[in-house]
């Protein structure tokens, strides 16, 4: 009961929403390059389902790649810039002007640096996108150390190693973990907007702006719906990983 | 046999030189006899909670020499001569009530094993045994405190720390919690410095009430409370509001800070 409690509602939202675009769209003749009815939509992501699932798998890998080896030298950089007070003071500033850029700009010239068969520039692009929140959210979690534990760390004579392994990281993965979750939409938005710009195209963005060069609308809404349910299976993803890896946190949002 | 604790002549300026100077002990002198309880008692400000982390080292003194078991202070705590437990719990929320228990043995390099039976035996004695398994946010807040009461016993110390440890908590679990220390120093022989607000509770608990008055801290005057028996009816008794009377009337020639 307490499951239908939590999962009916949004359902029933969602339900009604599509019912009322249906309605809005036929009774209002609303020309379907402008929007297509869902009916439509449907129709077409049927056909084309297994376009849709290789260009997905496509995207989902280049994101996938980009946000792990991103969050990857997040984690590594907040880590070594919590421990040298140094390399703290340098990375914040660069990390801040990385982040203000906009990064799907680059898309061009990475595409131009690498050759036109490689899949490195919106890997890239995904990477940098995922690096930010992971790095900014961890740097603060491993900053915030209760005092009361590093006392208590102390009195038990503990080396640093021990406190960073036993205290201070673990108490800095809920930060991890939203870093992680804004990386994680981020990275599938990264990967399949940066194939606007050319590059390889196999993946989503290519076949969304193609189908919408050849006016195949209701086709062009069925790859972003696909780019949708991509960007929450990496969400739902991290969301059970965040679970898996603390166990003892009962509520996660 | 040595006493526990003694302090001698300490001093502890904080920014020494600043012009935010603080004297914040001024010519300390406290011994802690083996097996007793010893409370420090004072307003805001008096440097009670300084002395306490004077002899925990977890700062050092201006002036002046702490030991702890015949040790100097950095000597006993990196021997892990004493536990200690805050007015927070400051459990590790990431692990189990047992884990939390088991941490410091953990750092003494116990085996697994060991650790485990000594951590539950731990737990069996604050009356926690079912809850081993739960994580610290599953607990309330006295059960949290009497968790931190079992990880600072936990390897078996000659010396308990305990800045208000109870102070958080209502005054039932206070009550109860302060029963259950007294039964357990009793148990193992441990002696006890203990930092409190509450004249009722450092009569009831201790064997010697100091004194404490602010700026800068000093000792003004110690209490001997003899109690026959410690139980909820001693807190009745006509000795134990003498005692009472007598705490209140040592802080009452003591400066307050806000008048009430």
């Amino acid at each position: 009961m307490k499951w239908a409690r939590t999962i009916l509602p949004p359902v029933i939202v969602g339900v009604l929403f599509i019912a009322l675009w249906q309605l809005i769209v036929t009774a209002g003749r609303i020309a379907p390059f402008i929007l297509p009815a869902p009916s439509e939509i449907w129709e077409e992501l049927v056909a084309q389902r297994q376009n849709v699932w290789e260009a997905a798998v496509s995207s989902g890998e280049n994101a996938l790649i980009g946000l792990f080896f991103g969050a990857l030298s997040g984690v590594l950089l907040a880590m070594a810039a919590s421990r040298f007070k140094a390399l703290d003071d340098v990375s914040l500033p660069f990390a801040a002007i990385l982040n203000a850029l906009p990064i799907i700009a680059l898309a061009p010239i990475l595409n131009n640096m690498f050759e036109s068969t490689s899949s490195i520039p919106r890997r890239l692009v995904a990477g940098i996108i995922a690096f930010f929140p992971v790095f900014i959210n961890t740097l603060r979690g491993l900053r915030e150390v209760d005092p009361i534990h590093r006392e208590l760390m102390h009195t038990y004579a503990a080396s640093g190693w021990t406190f960073a392994t036993k205290v201070r990281l673990p108490s800095a993965l809920p930060y991890v973990f939203t870093g992680l979750r804004q990386a994680s939409s981020l990275a599938v938005i990264a990967a399949v907007v940066a194939e606007y710009f050319g590059g390889l195209q196999t993946g989503l963005g290519s076949r969304i702006t193609s189908a919408a060069a050849f006016t195949a609308y209701p086709r062009a809404w069925a790859y972003v719906v696909g780019a949708c349910l991509l960007g929450l299976v990496f969400y739902l993803a991290t969301l059970a990983l965040e679970r898996l890896a603390m166990p003892w946190r009962k509520r996660l949002i | 046999m040595s006493d526990a604790v003694v302090v001698d002549k300490v001093t502890k300026v904080f920014n020494q030189g600043r012009p935010d100077e603080v004297v914040a002990l001024s010519d300390v002198d406290l011994v802690v006899p083996s097996g007793s309880l010893i409370s420090l008692i004072g307003p805001s400000g008096c440097g009670k909670s300084t002395l306490l982390r004077l002899i925990g080292d977890l700062i050092t003194p201006t002036s002046g020499t702490v030991s702890v078991a015949g040790k100097d202070a950095d000597t006993a705590r990196r021997q892990q001569e004493y536990g200690i437990a805050f007015q927070q719990a400051g459990l590790f929320e990431w692990r189990t009530v047992v884990r939390n228990v088991e941490l410091p043995l953990e750092l003494r390099g116990m085996s697994r094993a060991d650790r485990r039976s000594r951590a539950l035996e731990m737990l069996s004695l604050v009356g926690l045994s079912d809850f081993a398994g739960h994580y610290p946010a599953q607990l309330s807040g006295g059960m949290q405190q009497r968790v931190a009461i079992a990880r600072a016993l936990a390897v078996q110390p000659p010396l308990l720390l305990m800045d208000e440890p109870f102070g958080a908590l209502d005054e039932m679990t206070r009550e109860r919690l302060q029963s259950e220390l007294l039964g357990i120093c009793a148990k193992t022989g441990t002696s006890t410095v203990f930092v409190t607000h509450s004249i009722s509770e450092a009569v009831f608990l201790s064997n010697r009430v100091v004194v404490m008055s602010p700026r800068p801290g000093r000792i003004v005057t110690a209490v001997d409370v003899d109690l026959p028996v410690r139980d909820d009816t001693v807190r009745q008794s006509e000795k134990y509001f003498e005692y009472v009377t007598a705490v209140r009337r040592a802080l009452r020639g003591v400066p307050q800070k806000s008048p009430l």
